[in-house]
């Protein structure tokens, strides 16, 4: 059976190490793996990350935010060095806690969604593939995985949909890189999931299993059904990770445009979801 | 029971309305959904083309830019808003339209300007103002909900019900758009059941904002719960391209298939629909 997870986001923006209580957390409500996303490096430590990890008995899994100072794909190679060396430090990290990957739509700096022409578009993933090949051989050195996430039409430009995302793979041609399906994101770009989630077969490294509107999984109409069908077929192996944000902290709500509450409490979001992946997996 | 089409002109970007309208009638679509902007419009001659080519104004769609901000704090701003609703409500009675769609603030804010209770009282407020003048022209009014990566203020249907309950009008209801309702409800029938008798128009797309049959939406059962709640007003869809600004790839010239292509597709798909529905309840 896959790991189940879910994100610090459902609690907490930005995550750093005075929110360590959440591995013990997050293993009572039902998770093998916390996920946590290294908004700010400087406010976690992989040391304490790790034990926090051990104590409680969970795995970690490594996420990075991508700010307008770290974009691989901009036009200015230092802002693309700075998005490089960022990602070398989420794989440091990663490495440290052993986390198998690093996921995240990586390729650009997040909310980017220009009218480019052709020509600039090209250029914009061939900065993204020369980029992301450099940040995929420092991960393979380390035994590190890079997870690619599309995003949906109002939150990028340059990777929506799964066979954009296959794409860059391609161009990159790095073992150690596939994607991370998101079923939030899926659901607004992909014809239909379960066929996007068999082309991508075993580039599929990584998954965000996300409710329609990113509420408790089970509750609204995503197809689980014919997803779980589709990753079974593909014989994936890998994590489930719910992800969510909690409302309550003005800067992640607006970055993600999450204007209400999605569940009674963080805590039912996480534990409820949890609960209804295990039974749906276990079937 | 059968339902009326129409197509939200809104996609057909730059093109003369003599040949939109063609088109529509000739794909056999009922009426045709003209963009709120009642200065690019010569009403006399909107009404002699559709009448010639047989087809009705199903609606009018506004346009909820910043400077047409129901629920902004500055009277004048609203001032400026309540006087766009009147334009848009004359603009519809002069070419017939029965129906106008109304946002409570601009479209692609996701910034409160003040607090909730106070933007809700304006929005509230405009809308009856307007609601009103809308009334005496014998023009209905349709609440829109959008995406929460459109708006921070009606994402769901059951808001915007509360919302329309508040102004107290009479003259129409809330509108569901499938494209929306896809990222924002947890079941797209079960929401338009909620709202029942208050549903005063319905906008259409799939999943991905395309062509019904381009993405995943199961339409059968959202034409089911509309034929219950015994809704007779227009299917208008509202289709455009995959970007956070699907006007600038139309202006760019792209989304070409959202002219001939998917105005020949989206009714044959829902026609087959409808086909099925009947054939189900045989």
């Amino acid at each position: 059976m896959n790991a189940l997870g879910v994100s610090t986001f459902i609690w907490t923006s930005p995550f750093g190490n005075e929110k360590l209580y959440l591995a013990a957390h997050a293993k009572k409500l039902g998770c093998d793996v916390l996920e946590i996303c290294i908004e700010d490096p400087s406010l976690v430590s992989a040391e304490r990350v790790r034990s926090a990890a051990e104590e409680a008995q969970v795995g970690i899994s490594v996420c990075g935010a991508f700010g307008p100072d770290r974009d691989v794909s901009h036009e200015d190679s230092d802002r693309r060095q700075s998005g490089i060396d960022y990602l070398k430090t989420c794989i440091e990290i990663a490495e440290a806690v052993n986390s198998p990957l690093v996921a995240g739509p990586m390729y650009s700096a997040t909310g980017k969604t220009r009218l480019l022409t052709p020509n600039d578009r090209e250029q914009q993933r061939r900065w993204a593939t020369e980029s992301l090949r450099e940040v995929a051989s420092y991960a393979g050195e380390r035994g590190v995985s890079l997870a690619i996430e599309p995003l949906n039409r109002f939150e990028t430009d340059l990777v929506n949909t799964v066979d954009q995302g296959l794409d860059l793979c391609e161009r990159i041609g790095a073992d150690n890189v596939g994607l991370l399906l998101d079923t939030f994101h899926m659901n607004i770009e992909e014809k239909f999931i379960p066929h996007a989630v068999r082309a991508a077969g075993d580039r599929v490294f990584h998954v965000h299993a996300c409710e329609n509107d990113r509420g408790t999984p089970g509750s609204g109409h995503v197809d689980w059904d014919g997803l779980f069908a589709a990753l079974r077929e593909i014989d994936y192996s890998g994590q489930l990770v719910i992800e969510s944000f909690t409302p309550t902290i003005m800067e992640i709500a607006r970055a993600v445009s999450l204007w209400r509450p999605l569940a009674a409490s963080d805590d039912d979001l996480a534990r409820d979801g949890l609960a209804f992946l295990r039974e749906r997996l276990e079937e | 029971m059968s339902f009326k089409y129409s197509y939200n002109a809104l996609v057909y970007y730059g093109e003369a309305i003599e040949t939109s309208v063609e088109r529509l009638a000739h794909l056999g679509y009922d009426a045709i959904e003209l963009v709120g902007e009642p200065d690019q419009y010569d009403t006399s001659e909107v009404t002699r083309l559709t009448t010639e080519a047989g087809i009705s104004v199903s609606s009018i769609c506004s346009i909820y830019t910043a400077e047409r901000d129901l629920a902004h704090p500055d009277r004048r701003m609203r001032t400026q808003a309540i006087d766009y609703v009147r334009r848009v409500a004359d603009f519809a009675a002069a070419v017939g339209a029965p129906t106008m769609i109304i946002a409570p603030t601009a479209c692609m804010k996701i910034q409160r300007l003040a607090a909730a209770e106070d933007e809700w009282r304006w929005a509230v407020e405009g809308m009856r103002i307007g609601g009103e003048y809308a009334a005496s022209l014998g023009v209905n009014l349709a609440l829109e909900c959008w995406n929460r990566y459109e708006t921070y203020f009606l994402n769901r249907l059951g808001e915007a019900v509360t919302m329309w309950q508040d102004t107290g009008l009479t003259n129409g209801g809330v509108m569901g758009d499938t494209f929306h309702m896809n990222i924002e409800e947890r079941s797209i029938p079960d929401s338009l059941r909620l709202a029942g008798p208050l549903l005063s128009h319905i906008h259409i797309a799939d999943s991905n904002r395309a062509a019904p049959g381009e993405g995943h939406i199961d339409f059968l059962p959202i034409l089911e719960a509309l034929a219950e709640v015994g809704y007779a007003g227009y299917l208008s869809f509202e289709l455009l391209p995959a970007a956070a600004d699907p006007f600038g790839t139309l202006r760019a010239g792209g989304g070409t298939e959202f002219f001939d292509a998917y105005t020949r597709q989206a009714i044959e798909q829902m026609r087959a629909v409808e086909r099925e529905l009947a054939g189900e309840r045989r």
